[in-house]
């Protein structure tokens, strides 16, 4: 089975390098059948993939530790569903996992777009394929999953206990899903100006559905990746500003601007060559991030699979970098715009504002993260970029994002005269004002949190507020209220997925603003016995038990909670002590609701006297991790397809039909 | 019309009202002593050195835990945060400040993204006036239509607003789809 799989991972290296260099060649020089044999060539590289992911599966589930990868990454005592933890758990595990992620993404990319960009499909193939044939051979020659070890232990070394969570069942695959699905619309992009077809806005359709399901992929990750950190990590918090936390954040901020700005090409012809920008700079975060995550040069907690192999995907990253841009040089002249803008004050405007901030919190996480590479070449001293820089830069560029999150969709595209602003504006930011002097009044003084809270609430209420003059206008006409509000949402579904979304990402703001500024913490020393307060929350301990099992010694602390006069039962924070990897791991209790989090974390149980516990009380996490439904729901229905696409331009002023026929 | 603006000052007056509701999630301190809570800030500033990126507020490490004890008992002795922060970069080099010092070659940190995002606000504003400007090649492309005059366009602009105008008059064209 295992040389099965080594075969079937020999034959998908030099099938994809075929697909590769067939999809160029006929691309090029105009030979259809060259064409459809790298398509095919494509087609086949997943199926072989899956062959070989079935052998490593197999491998795992025998316990075959001849197998170098298996015995890294598993042990006899691991349960036999972490096998799919141990598939991405390692380096090169985690490449085969990128590698037949992406030739899925791939040859679906490949079957949506050959009928509809006929010319722009080869190219795309060729780069989906050069993309893939750099992971295999890279794979291949230096971490291959199924090599054999000359001799074979009698049990594996098992798996990294942090990974033992149901989180990361989801969370990391999501995560390299997410980096690496960036590829698709890069390609699509990529073929679009290589076939020379940039300047028709064509291929914007498809970029911007791939770009949003990547979009989606990242945004998942991230929240699951918060999520994790939150409950497992045991320190409470949920987002530090880590190096390899800043490397997924950067391409997702970049494709956070490249599927605003893409909706500008597909309604108005404009920004071809900024779309063009910023799907370049969103791969090549992406592949920074892979870099990063692979045994990059910055330390971090999180770096999982160190290896000197990081600086092949540099090298990779450079390649495709500079390898766009020449493309983009060359073809620059068939991007001119369509369109020009009429005005500052259009939806255009708004949207290119919003890009260029994007771009800029994208800069100063790279550069905060970068930077110690710098001082360390400069000073000769190392020196570190934290979490208090990237608050004090970035939190200001997010707020100002937010703004424009209220401010952006209600401006009308083309141009808006001043008064129709204003009245559109009007209602959600005195609404907004109404609720800074109400937080005021209720006892919020931090002068930055209410500006982020009321800012919120105007982009909430502004929403709120078109839906409401929609469906009431819908009723007017006669609907019921659920169908009218059903109607407006399904009309016009990529504006109103994106509010759906918006919503949702006002949700993840409330949820941070409210927990960095008004978490509360203190540390307490206990003996069992002792009772405590925090808060509304009282809390007696009553004791740890110790119980071994076969990976780990577990310590389960008891706490017997309150809040006011009422008993809100037993939790049980633990720490756990895995032999096998020298790592001691803290989880934390938590009990959360809508209005906050009352989380237990044991900080140290072993020593001799009183047991010390960190008590922290988060307000409103709770909707952080409820958000992440809510935007899915959202971009599904922005992507759901709607049989006729609203007329991007209206152009027959000479012969005015009635209006609203 | 009156319906209409009932409806609007009752959501109105639901969604501030729930905004308020939130509040109640982060008001207080709770009573955390002064000098604790002082500590604590503190902590999230400084890194603990075994721990790459993990300031001593978030690691559970020993020497956190060592290091965090040091912070409040020198915040007891009446120390001030710079002076400890001072103690802490004797022994363990600038590194352990998880925000760098803001002098000397670390003032590029600093200095470069308030730069960079004014050039690139610079570089925004300049290209916004850029495309503004009416394109002269228009004509040639093909399909597009003539250049409107100035009442066409505006008339052109009025019909599209009433369709669009949800306040608009009974009377006016009924929009079948917005936007």
């Amino acid at each position: 089975m295992v040389e099965a799989g080594q075969m079937a991972l020999l034959i998908s290296v030099v099938v994809a390098g075929y697909a590769a260099v067939a999809s160029f060649l006929g691309a090029t020089r105009r030979v259809p059948e060259l064409v459809a044999s790298g398509r095919y060539g494509l087609y086949t590289v997943p199926v072989l993939l899956f062959v070989a992911t079935a052998a490593l599966v197999y491998a795992f589930v025998g316990n075959d530790f001849t197998v170098r990868y298996v015995a890294e990454n598993s042990s006899l005592a691991m349960p036999k569903a972490y096998t799919w933890v141990a598939l991405y758990a390692g380096n090169a595990g985690s490449l085969l996992f990128l590698a037949i992620v992406f030739s899925t993404l791939a040859v679906a990319a490949v079957l949506s777009m050959r009928h509809r960009l006929p010319y722009t499909a080869p190219y795309a193939t060729g780069i989906m394929a050069l993309v893939l044939t750099f992971f295999l051979a890279v794979m291949l020659t230096l971490a291959n999953p199924l090599e054999r070890l000359a001799v074979s232990p009698l049990d594996g070394q098992g798996i990294n206990p942090l990974l033992v969570h149901f989180g990361m069942f989801i969370h990391p695959p999501l995560q390299m899903a997410g980096l690496i699905s960036v590829a698709v619309p890069f390609s699509i992009a990529m073929g679009a100006l290589l076939a020379g077809r940039g300047g028709r806005d064509e291929w914007v359709g498809l970029g911007r559905t791939w770009g949003m399901i990547s979009w989606l992929i990242m945004t998942t990750g991230l929240l699951l990746g918060s999520w994790w950190a939150y409950t497992i990590l045991g320190w409470g918090g949920y987002w530090a500003w880590d190096p390899v936390e800043n490397s997924a954040l950067m391409p997702w901020l970049a494709m956070t601007a490249f599927v605003h700005s893409i909706m500008v090409q597909k309604r108005r012809g404009m920004f071809r060559m900024w779309n063009m920008v910023l799907i370049i700079v969103a791969f090549t975060l992406a592949q920074l991030g892979m870099f990063i995550n692979r045994g990059g040069p910055v330390p971090s907690v999180h770096s999982f699979a160190q290896s000197t192999m990081g600086w092949l995907f540099l090298f990779f990253m450079a390649f495709t970098l500079l390898g766009s841009l020449a493309a983009f040089i060359w073809r620059s002249g068939t991007l001119k715009s369509r369109e020009s803008l009429d005005s500052m004050l259009s939806r255009e405007a708004v949207f290119l504002m919003q890009n260029v901030l994007f771009l800029a919190v994208a800069f100063v996480t790279l550069w905060g993260t970068v930077f110690p590479i710098f001082s360390e070449v400069v000073e000769g001293s190392t020196l570190t970029v934290g979490r208090p820089f990237f608050d004090r830069v970035n939190g200001p560029l997010l707020l100002l994002l937010i703004l424009l999150m209220g401010v952006g969709p209600l401006l009308p595209w083309r141009r808006a005269k001043a008064r129709t602003v204003i009245r559109s504006l009007r209602f959600p930011v005195s609404a907004g004002v109404a609720v800074g002097i109400g937080l005021v009044a209720a006892g919020i003084r931090q002068p930055v949190a209410v500006v982020a809270f009321s800012t919120c609430a105007t982009v909430v209420v502004g929403i709120l507020h078109e839906w409401l003059r929609g469906t009431s206008s819908r009723h007017r006409k006669g609907e019921s209220y659920p169908l009218a509000f059903g109607r407006l949402l399904a009309g016009n579904r990529p504006r109103y997925g994106g509010y759906v979304v918006h919503l949702g990402i006002i949700m993840l703001a409330v949820g941070a603003i409210a927990s960095s500024f008004y978490s509360v913490q203190r540390d307490f020393a206990l003996n069992p016995g002792d009772r405590a307060s925090l808060g509304d929350y009282s809390f007696q301990y009553l004791g740890t038990q110790t119980s071994t099992y076969a990976d780990r010694d577990e310590t389960v602390a008891e706490f017997q909670v309150f809040k006011g006069d009422s008993y809100l039962g037993v939790m049980r924070p633990f720490r756990a002590f895995y032999p096998g990897f020298r790592i001691s791991a803290a989880r934390g209790a938590i009990r959360s609701t809508p209005i906050e989090d009352f989380y237990i974390v044991p900080s140290d149980l072993d020593r001799e006297g009183p047991a010390v516990f960190r008590v922290l009380i988060n307000p409103l996490v709770w909707w952080m991790w409820a958000s992440g439904p809510i935007i899915a729901l959202g971009v599904l229905l922005a992507l759901s397809p709607q049989r006729q696409p609203a007329p991007s331009t209206l152009r027959v002023p000479s012969r005015l039909r009635p209006a609203g026929a | 019309m009156k319906l209409r603006c009932g409806t609007l000052a009752r959501s109105a007056f639901a969604i501030v009202l729930s905004g308020l509701l939130l509040a109640v999630g982060c008001t207080t301190q709770y009573g955390v002593p002064p000098l604790e809570r002082r500590a604590y800030e503190l902590d999230k500033a400084i890194m603990c050195p075994v721990c790459p990126g993990e300031s001593i507020d978030q690691s559970q490490n020993p020497l956190a835990v060592q290091m965090r004890a040091i912070v409040l008992e020198q915040l007891q002795e009446g120390r001030t945060e710079s002076e400890i922060k001072d103690f802490f970069v004797e022994r363990y080099g600038t590194s352990v400040l998880l925000e760098p010092p803001a002098s000397g070659f670390n003032l590029v940190v600093w200095v470069l993204p308030p730069l960079a995002v004014g050039a690139a606000a610079l570089a925004l504003f300049l290209t916004l006036r850029l495309m503004r400007r009416p394109r002269t090649d228009q004509a040639d492309i093909a399909g597009e239509p003539a250049q409107l005059s100035t009442e066409e366009r505006d008339d052109y602009f009025r019909r599209i607003e009433a369709v669009l105008d949800f306040d608009a008059p009974p009377g006016a064209p009924a929009p079948t789809r917005d936007q």
